[in-house]
């Protein structure tokens, strides 16, 4: 604990500054008196001090830079106390000699708090019914501790400022917990060297500090446990020399305390952050949507032969505006890789004779598939047991689908069956007629509805793997962009079970088919085949729709089957103007400050890594999504098989899931 | 879509004496009618073309017993094989199962028996399954005998029912034989598994939910 000395504190200011234990809490006079000017580096108004007793007390966090050294520095509001004159500070309670004296004016007065970030150990983020809080924990032996609260919940992002500017380690055991770097300064090690002065350990001093030092270093858990064992001693043999109360008082708030860091550090239990880890997004700016692609723009842009000019800038006013719906028939050919932007029509009047034959071709092997050949090809019969089951169900409700014995629902029909001999392996999967059903409405014809639909499944066909593999990755892909983009948020989906996305899968897996009407769904995909502005910007419109439903999950304290059925319910209540305009603001977001983003959200958004490793993590690896369907078949070698290691194929997306979040 | 049938019944007061919550989770074959018995089951609902699941959804639905009033937390799931491997999340942790499989398709019934096999092997050791034979109003083309899958279920000791969410045939009975099967003593239904009666309901009165039951 940090609490205030005594009030009569000149003296004993200068006492704790000889021996050196006020270091890591000084007071704002006392660097004033050293006349430097400090540099404010993060600040955060509205925090409150968790003193030791219930006295609260508002005012602002901040991380100033005085010299080489970065503080701490609280300092409360303008409040309306009567101010004594009395000479107060804060001081750290030494594990021993400074006596606990307060009086009830010290407790209406809150003096400026500095914490030299270089004795601090740690710090740790909780989550509290009143807001969250933010807890120092000092180096050494005295386990002391200091608690703000933020009210409002967001110590995430002034943590996240924090990891902009201090170098620190996450602990992988407790999310929460992030250990500071020590370095070697020449103060620390004067701050070491006054624990050997603190004369704790008589029988063994100074080396069993120095020993100490040492084992805290490698053993953390068991040397602070053992320190703890020696300031009992020191408490049962020597109490005339011990203000027992307040050893007594920081044992027992070492080990009751909530927030308390001993029993997660260990060693191996961190991952660096780095230095620059969590960077600071600026303010989301705005932006609106465009006019769809217009008739006349398409036509100024189509050449004398047909061959597409300017296909950047036609790109660029699809994604902000989409595709006037009555030329959605001829450039959906051109967004799905079925024509060529650099065709003549010559060139796609030969092509399309020659599609559409292969696709009869194609379809002509299933259909002349005669009973007995069928009986004897289980995997067939299989996927056409499939298909005969789906179709027959999907999008019944639109009136192109609608009815008995609709001969739409048989074209769905043939188009999958056709592809099941086009990408046997792959086959079909359910959601892919979900694919094909506003692809086979637009075209209306079979064949080219096949050619749109088989460049669309390039495009996505991971999300059908057998072993979930692409779904994976994109759930993961989107909880590290969201990491960055929202760490509060992250957050409370790491602690409400749902860290691992699950939520999205049916968004992800059908592009969000599930979600929007079928005029909506046709706008939405389009703007994502334009492939602008990044890969992946399908991540970022999951990003800005969880942006909008947030609030509402906070309040009602969402677990995991809350948010999915929040999450399943949005379908057909999201605005698809204002949502694509936020994903796009997220980007901006995001590029406005690219050259501090982690390699793992660079490669999601299609940079270049800056620091290009072999071998590194999940999220830093990035699978080719515009593969060759028919390589992402049963056991692909993919990235949760490297992740997971030993676990194989079907059962590791399940078990990632679970191990962490279940 | 047809309107008969009904939801179950909601509790009609605070006079109960338990509240009990339960996880149930809906497997088998796709097809089937899982999404369909359950929107029978908790909104009175029956759409012919009941679109397929993507992933998961999860409702709630309440019944009564005497002196109990057991919630459901309603977990239907994908049938596809492709999405065998996200069951266990599901499953896990439930304290009731149904499966189902559909009278008139032989296949779904060999589906529902590995289901069965795996619920037995990996899920919650007291979870309570049911067997439905679902599309029973399909009878003329029935290809399972319903004495076949009777006698399956009673070697297994499952409680079998033939179900109909079109018709509404024996949708609430199921559910409500699962209630009454399932142990309202949380002594009983919380040894032996981590992760029973894990979620509490803390939206409603959480004075009033415990784990599985409260009293």
């Amino acid at each position: 604990m940090f609490r205030r000395s005594m009030p009569n504190a000149r003296r004993n200011r200068r006492m704790n500054r000889s021996n050196q234990l006020s270091k890591a809490v000084e007071t704002v006079e006392t660097m004033e008196e050293s006349g430097e000017q400090g540099t404010e580096l993060v600040s955060h108004h509205g925090v409150i001090l968790k003193s030791h007793k219930s006295y609260d007390c508002a005012g602002t966090l901040s991380l100033m830079q005085y010299g080489r050294n970065k503080y701490i520095e609280w300092k409360a509001a303008e409040v309306n106390v009567d101010s004594d004159t009395q000479d107060h500070e804060w001081a750290v309670v030494s594990t021993g000699r400074s006596s606990r004296h307060r009086s009830n004016s010290e407790c209406a007065r809150a003096e400026p708090l500095r914490l030299n970030t270089v004795n601090l150990k740690s710090f740790r983020v909780s989550r509290h019914r009143y807001g969250q809080h933010l807890t120092f924990a000092q180096r050494g032996e005295s386990r002391s501790f200091i608690t703000f609260i933020f009210h409002q919940g967001n110590a995430d992002v002034f943590v996240k400022s924090l990891l902009g500017q201090l170098k620190a380690y996450r602990s992988r055991r407790d999310r929460n917990l992030y250990d500071l770097a020590e370095e070697d300064s020449q103060e620390t090690q004067e701050l070491r060297r006054s624990f050997a002065e603190l004369n704790l350990f008589p029988e063994t001093a100074p080396y069993g500090v120095w020993n100490f030092i040492g084992q805290f270093r490698q053993r953390p858990y068991e040397a602070t446990m053992g320190a703890f064992s020696k300031i009992t001693d020191a408490l049962l043999y020597k109490p005339a020399e011990n203000d027992d109360s307040s050893v007594a008082e920081l044992l027992n708030n070492s080990l009751m305390e909530e927030d308390a860091v001993i029993a997660n550090v260990s060693g191996e239990e961190y991952e660096v952050i780095g230095s620059k880890a969590t960077p600071i997004l600026p303010s989301r700016p705005p932006v609106t949507r465009g006019a769809p692609l217009s008739v006349e723009r398409w036509a100024q842009a189509t050449a004398e032969d047909g061959r597409v000019t300017d296909v950047t800038a036609i790109k660029k006013i699809i994604f902000h505006g989409g595709v006037n719906p009555s030329l959605r028939y001829e450039v959906w050919k051109f967004l799905l890789g079925y024509y060529s932007w650099n065709s003549t029509y010559a060139e796609r009047m030969c092509l399309r004779k020659s599609k559409v034959e292969e696709y009869y071709q194609m379809k002509q092997q299933w259909k002349s598939m005669t009973p007995g050949q069928e009986e004897r090809f289980s995997d067939f019969r299989d996927r056409k047991s499939l298909i005969d089951k789906d179709v027959k169900r999907t999008d019944r409700v639109l009136s192109f689908y609608a009815g008995d014995d609709n001969p739409n629902v048989d074209l769905l029909n043939s188009i999958l069956m056709t592809y099941v001999m086009y990408n046997f392996d792959l086959g079909y999967v359910q959601g892919m007629s979900d694919l094909l059903s506003p692809l086979l409405q637009l075209m209306s014809n079979e064949a080219d509805a096949f050619w749109c639909f088989v460049g669309f499944m390039d495009r996505t066909c991971t999300n059908f793997d057998m072993d979930q593999a692409g779904m994976k990755l994109q759930l993961t892909q989107l909880h590290t962009l969201l990491s960055i983009l929202d760490p509060q948020f992250t957050h409370y989906l790491d602690q409400h079970e749902s860290g691992n996305m699950f939520f999205c899968f049916r968004w992800l897996l059908v592009l969000f088919k599930r979600e929007f009407t079928q005029e909506n769904i046709m706008r939405l995909w389009e703007v994502f085949w334009s492939d602008l502005p990044c890969p992946n910007f399908h991540l970022l419109f999951c990003a800005a729709i969880l942006d909008s439903e947030k609030e509402t999950l906070y309040a009602n304290n969402s677990g995991f089957t809350e948010i999915l059925k929040h999450v399943n319910d949005l379908s057909l209540k999201i605005d698809l103007d204002s949502t694509l305009s936020k994903a796009e603001g997220l980007y901006l977001q995001l590029m406005n400050i690219e050259s501090e983003l982690p390699d793992s959200v660079r490669t999601i958004i299609g940079l270049e890594p800056l620091n290009p490793v072999d071998g590194d993590s999940e999220n830093d690896s990035i699978e080719d999504d515009d593969g060759d369907c028919s390589n992402h078949t049963e056991h692909d070698s993919s990235i949760e098989t490297v992740s997971l290691g030993a676990l194989g194929g079907e059962v590791a997306f399940e078990r990632g899931i679970n191990f962490q979040y279940m | 879509m047809a309107n008969r049938g009904g939801a179950a019944q909601r509790p009609n007061s605070q006079t109960q004496g338990k509240i009990c919550q339960f996880k149930l989770v809906l497997l088998g074959e796709s097809a089937v009618g899982k999404s369909s018995l359950v929107l029978r089951f908790v909104k009175g609902q029956f759409h012919e073309y009941q679109e397929s699941t993507i992933g998961a959804a999860f409702l709630t639905q309440t019944v009564c017993l005497e002196d109990t009033t057991v919630k459901f937390e309603i977990w239907d799931t994908a049938g596809q094989e492709r999405y065998h491997s996200l069951a266990p999340m599901y499953y896990r942790g439930a304290q009731a199962a149904i499966i189902v499989y559909d009278i008139t398709n032989m296949d779904s019934f060999g589906r529902a028996k590995v289901w069965v096999k795996e619920l037995q092997r990996q899920a919650s050791p007291n979870i309570v399954i049911a067997l439905a034979g679902n599309k029973a109003d399909l009878a003329n083309s029935r290809a399972v005998e319903c004495d076949e899958a009777q006698a399956y279920a009673d070697e297994n000791g499952l409680l079998f029912m033939e179900t109909s969410a079109k018709t509404a045939k024996n949708v609430n009975e199921i559910f409500l034989a699962i209630a009454k099967k399932l142990p309202k003593n949380e002594q009983v239904s919380g040894a032996g598994s981590a992760n029973q009666g894990r979620r509490l309901v803390e939206s409603d009165s959480s004075a009033k939910t415990a784990g599985n039951c409260c009293k």
